[in-house]
């Protein structure tokens, strides 16, 4: 199994652009893809797009990101990819309710953002198990909800 | 493997000799779920396998996980290092590891060729989880006596680790909890993510975690 120990550089950099542009062009370039909870990982075993299976271990300062080049030989490179992250959109329908998810998303360490008037919260299991833990507030239609791709706003 | 350069201009290869670090993993998990017993249980059986490694244990304000397992005669004393959370033990696995990188990285620069830290939270709830900033991969440890409901309340802790031991089967019968009933709740919460039933008094089932840790993070067969 290929033991990958650093990122190379960024599929966009003028150094690797071109090479990957030729290798494409060969269907020599194979893909990683990796879910976006999973980038932060130094150490991951994972099976290319291609069917190899390999492994990362990569420095402590070093993590993956949409376009790293992991491999690149004269006749193969890999890439990752990785994907897009997943929102919960929660829109409160008055002030006492939005203080009242405001408080729930930090007493329960969610990752959030904030976008025209919403919170979103970074999904990393399913969309539900988020709700249940809002309770009446999501139960009772107190929210208006919904699951977004890569949600623009403010971190 | 070899080292590559192309033609065209001299671009560094991902297998270059790099700095080698060591692999970095979490036990976590509710009070007396039997953290330290089941590293104590794992010191062995990773030594056998001749895997260098050393352990951060975190205690809320004293050293007393660490010192139990100084005193073990398991493991170096040295390879041992305390941070102590001073507040909730999460805060220094997740929100803020600091502490505890420090700890990894000074066990690295003491021991070089450590190929693995395990990082032992200190006793949290269900919700309690590991940055991955932190860690490479982690476990949660909870255990027949705590209940059987406790995979149906479906914690983060629960839900998001790589592995989660159900630990003291051997309690089973004693606190009357269906031990297969629970891991099949536990397997069907948690999909396709791994459950593995252990009892660290014995060592039933720690070389199935040691299987797994080498495989994850140490990319055994």
């Amino acid at each position: 199994m290929r033991v990958i120990q650093r990122v190379l550089g960024s599929r966009l950099d003028a150094a690797f652009a071109e090479r990957l542009h030729h290798l494409e062009h060969h269907g020599a370039v194979d893909v990683l893809r990796v879910p976006s909870a999973d980038t932060a990982r130094r150490r991951l075993r994972a099976v290319t797009e291609g069917g190899e299976e390999i492994a990362l271990a990569l420095p402590r300062d070093q993590t993956l990101f949409d376009g790293a080049v992991l491999v690149l030989e004269d006749h193969r490179a890999i890439v990752a990819r990785v994907g897009a992250v997943r929102w919960l959109r929660l829109r409160a329908k008055n002030l006492p309710d939005a203080l009242e998810l405001g408080y729930h998303a930090g007493n329960l360490h969610w990752r959030v953002r904030f976008a025209d008037g919403a919170l979103l919260v970074a999904l990393e299991a399913p969309a539900e198990d988020y709700l249940v833990r809002l309770g009446d507030l999501a139960g009772d239609g107190r929210l208006a909800h919904d699951v977004v791709d890569d949600a623009p706003g403010e971190a | 493997m070899t080292a590559h350069t192309h033609s065209h201009t001299h671009l560094p290869a991902a297998s270059d000799p790099a700095p080698v670090t060591a692999a970095r993993i979490g036990i976590g998990g509710p009070v007396g779920s039997g953290k330290t017993a089941l590293i104590e249980r794992l010191i062995p059986v990773l030594q056998a396998r001749g895997i260098d490694f050393a352990v951060v244990t975190n205690d809320l304000v004293t050293k007393e996980d660490a010192e139990r397992l100084r005193r073990s005669g398991l493991i170096d004393p040295a390879r041992v290092e305390a941070v102590e959370a001073g507040a909730c033990p999460h805060t220094v696995i997740r929100e803020d590891p600091t502490l505890n990188i420090a700890a990894g990285d000074d066990l690295e620069a003491r021991f070089p060729g450590l190929q693995l830290i395990v990082f032992e939270s200190g006793g949290d709830n269900l919700a309690s989880t590991f940055s991955l900033d932190l860690v490479d991969w982690w476990i949660f440890v909870i255990d027949v006596a705590g209940g059987d409901d406790i995979p149906r309340k479906r914690g983060p802790g629960v839900l998001r680790c790589d592995l989660l031991v159900v630990n003291k089967t051997d309690l089973a019968p004693h606190v009357g909890v269906d031990l297969d009933g629970m891991l099949a709740e536990a397997r069907r919460a948690r999909g396709e993510k791994p459950v593995i039933a252990t009892n660290a008094r014995t060592g039933a089932g720690v070389e199935a975690v040691a299987d797994a840790i080498a495989r994850a993070v140490l990319f055994a067969p």
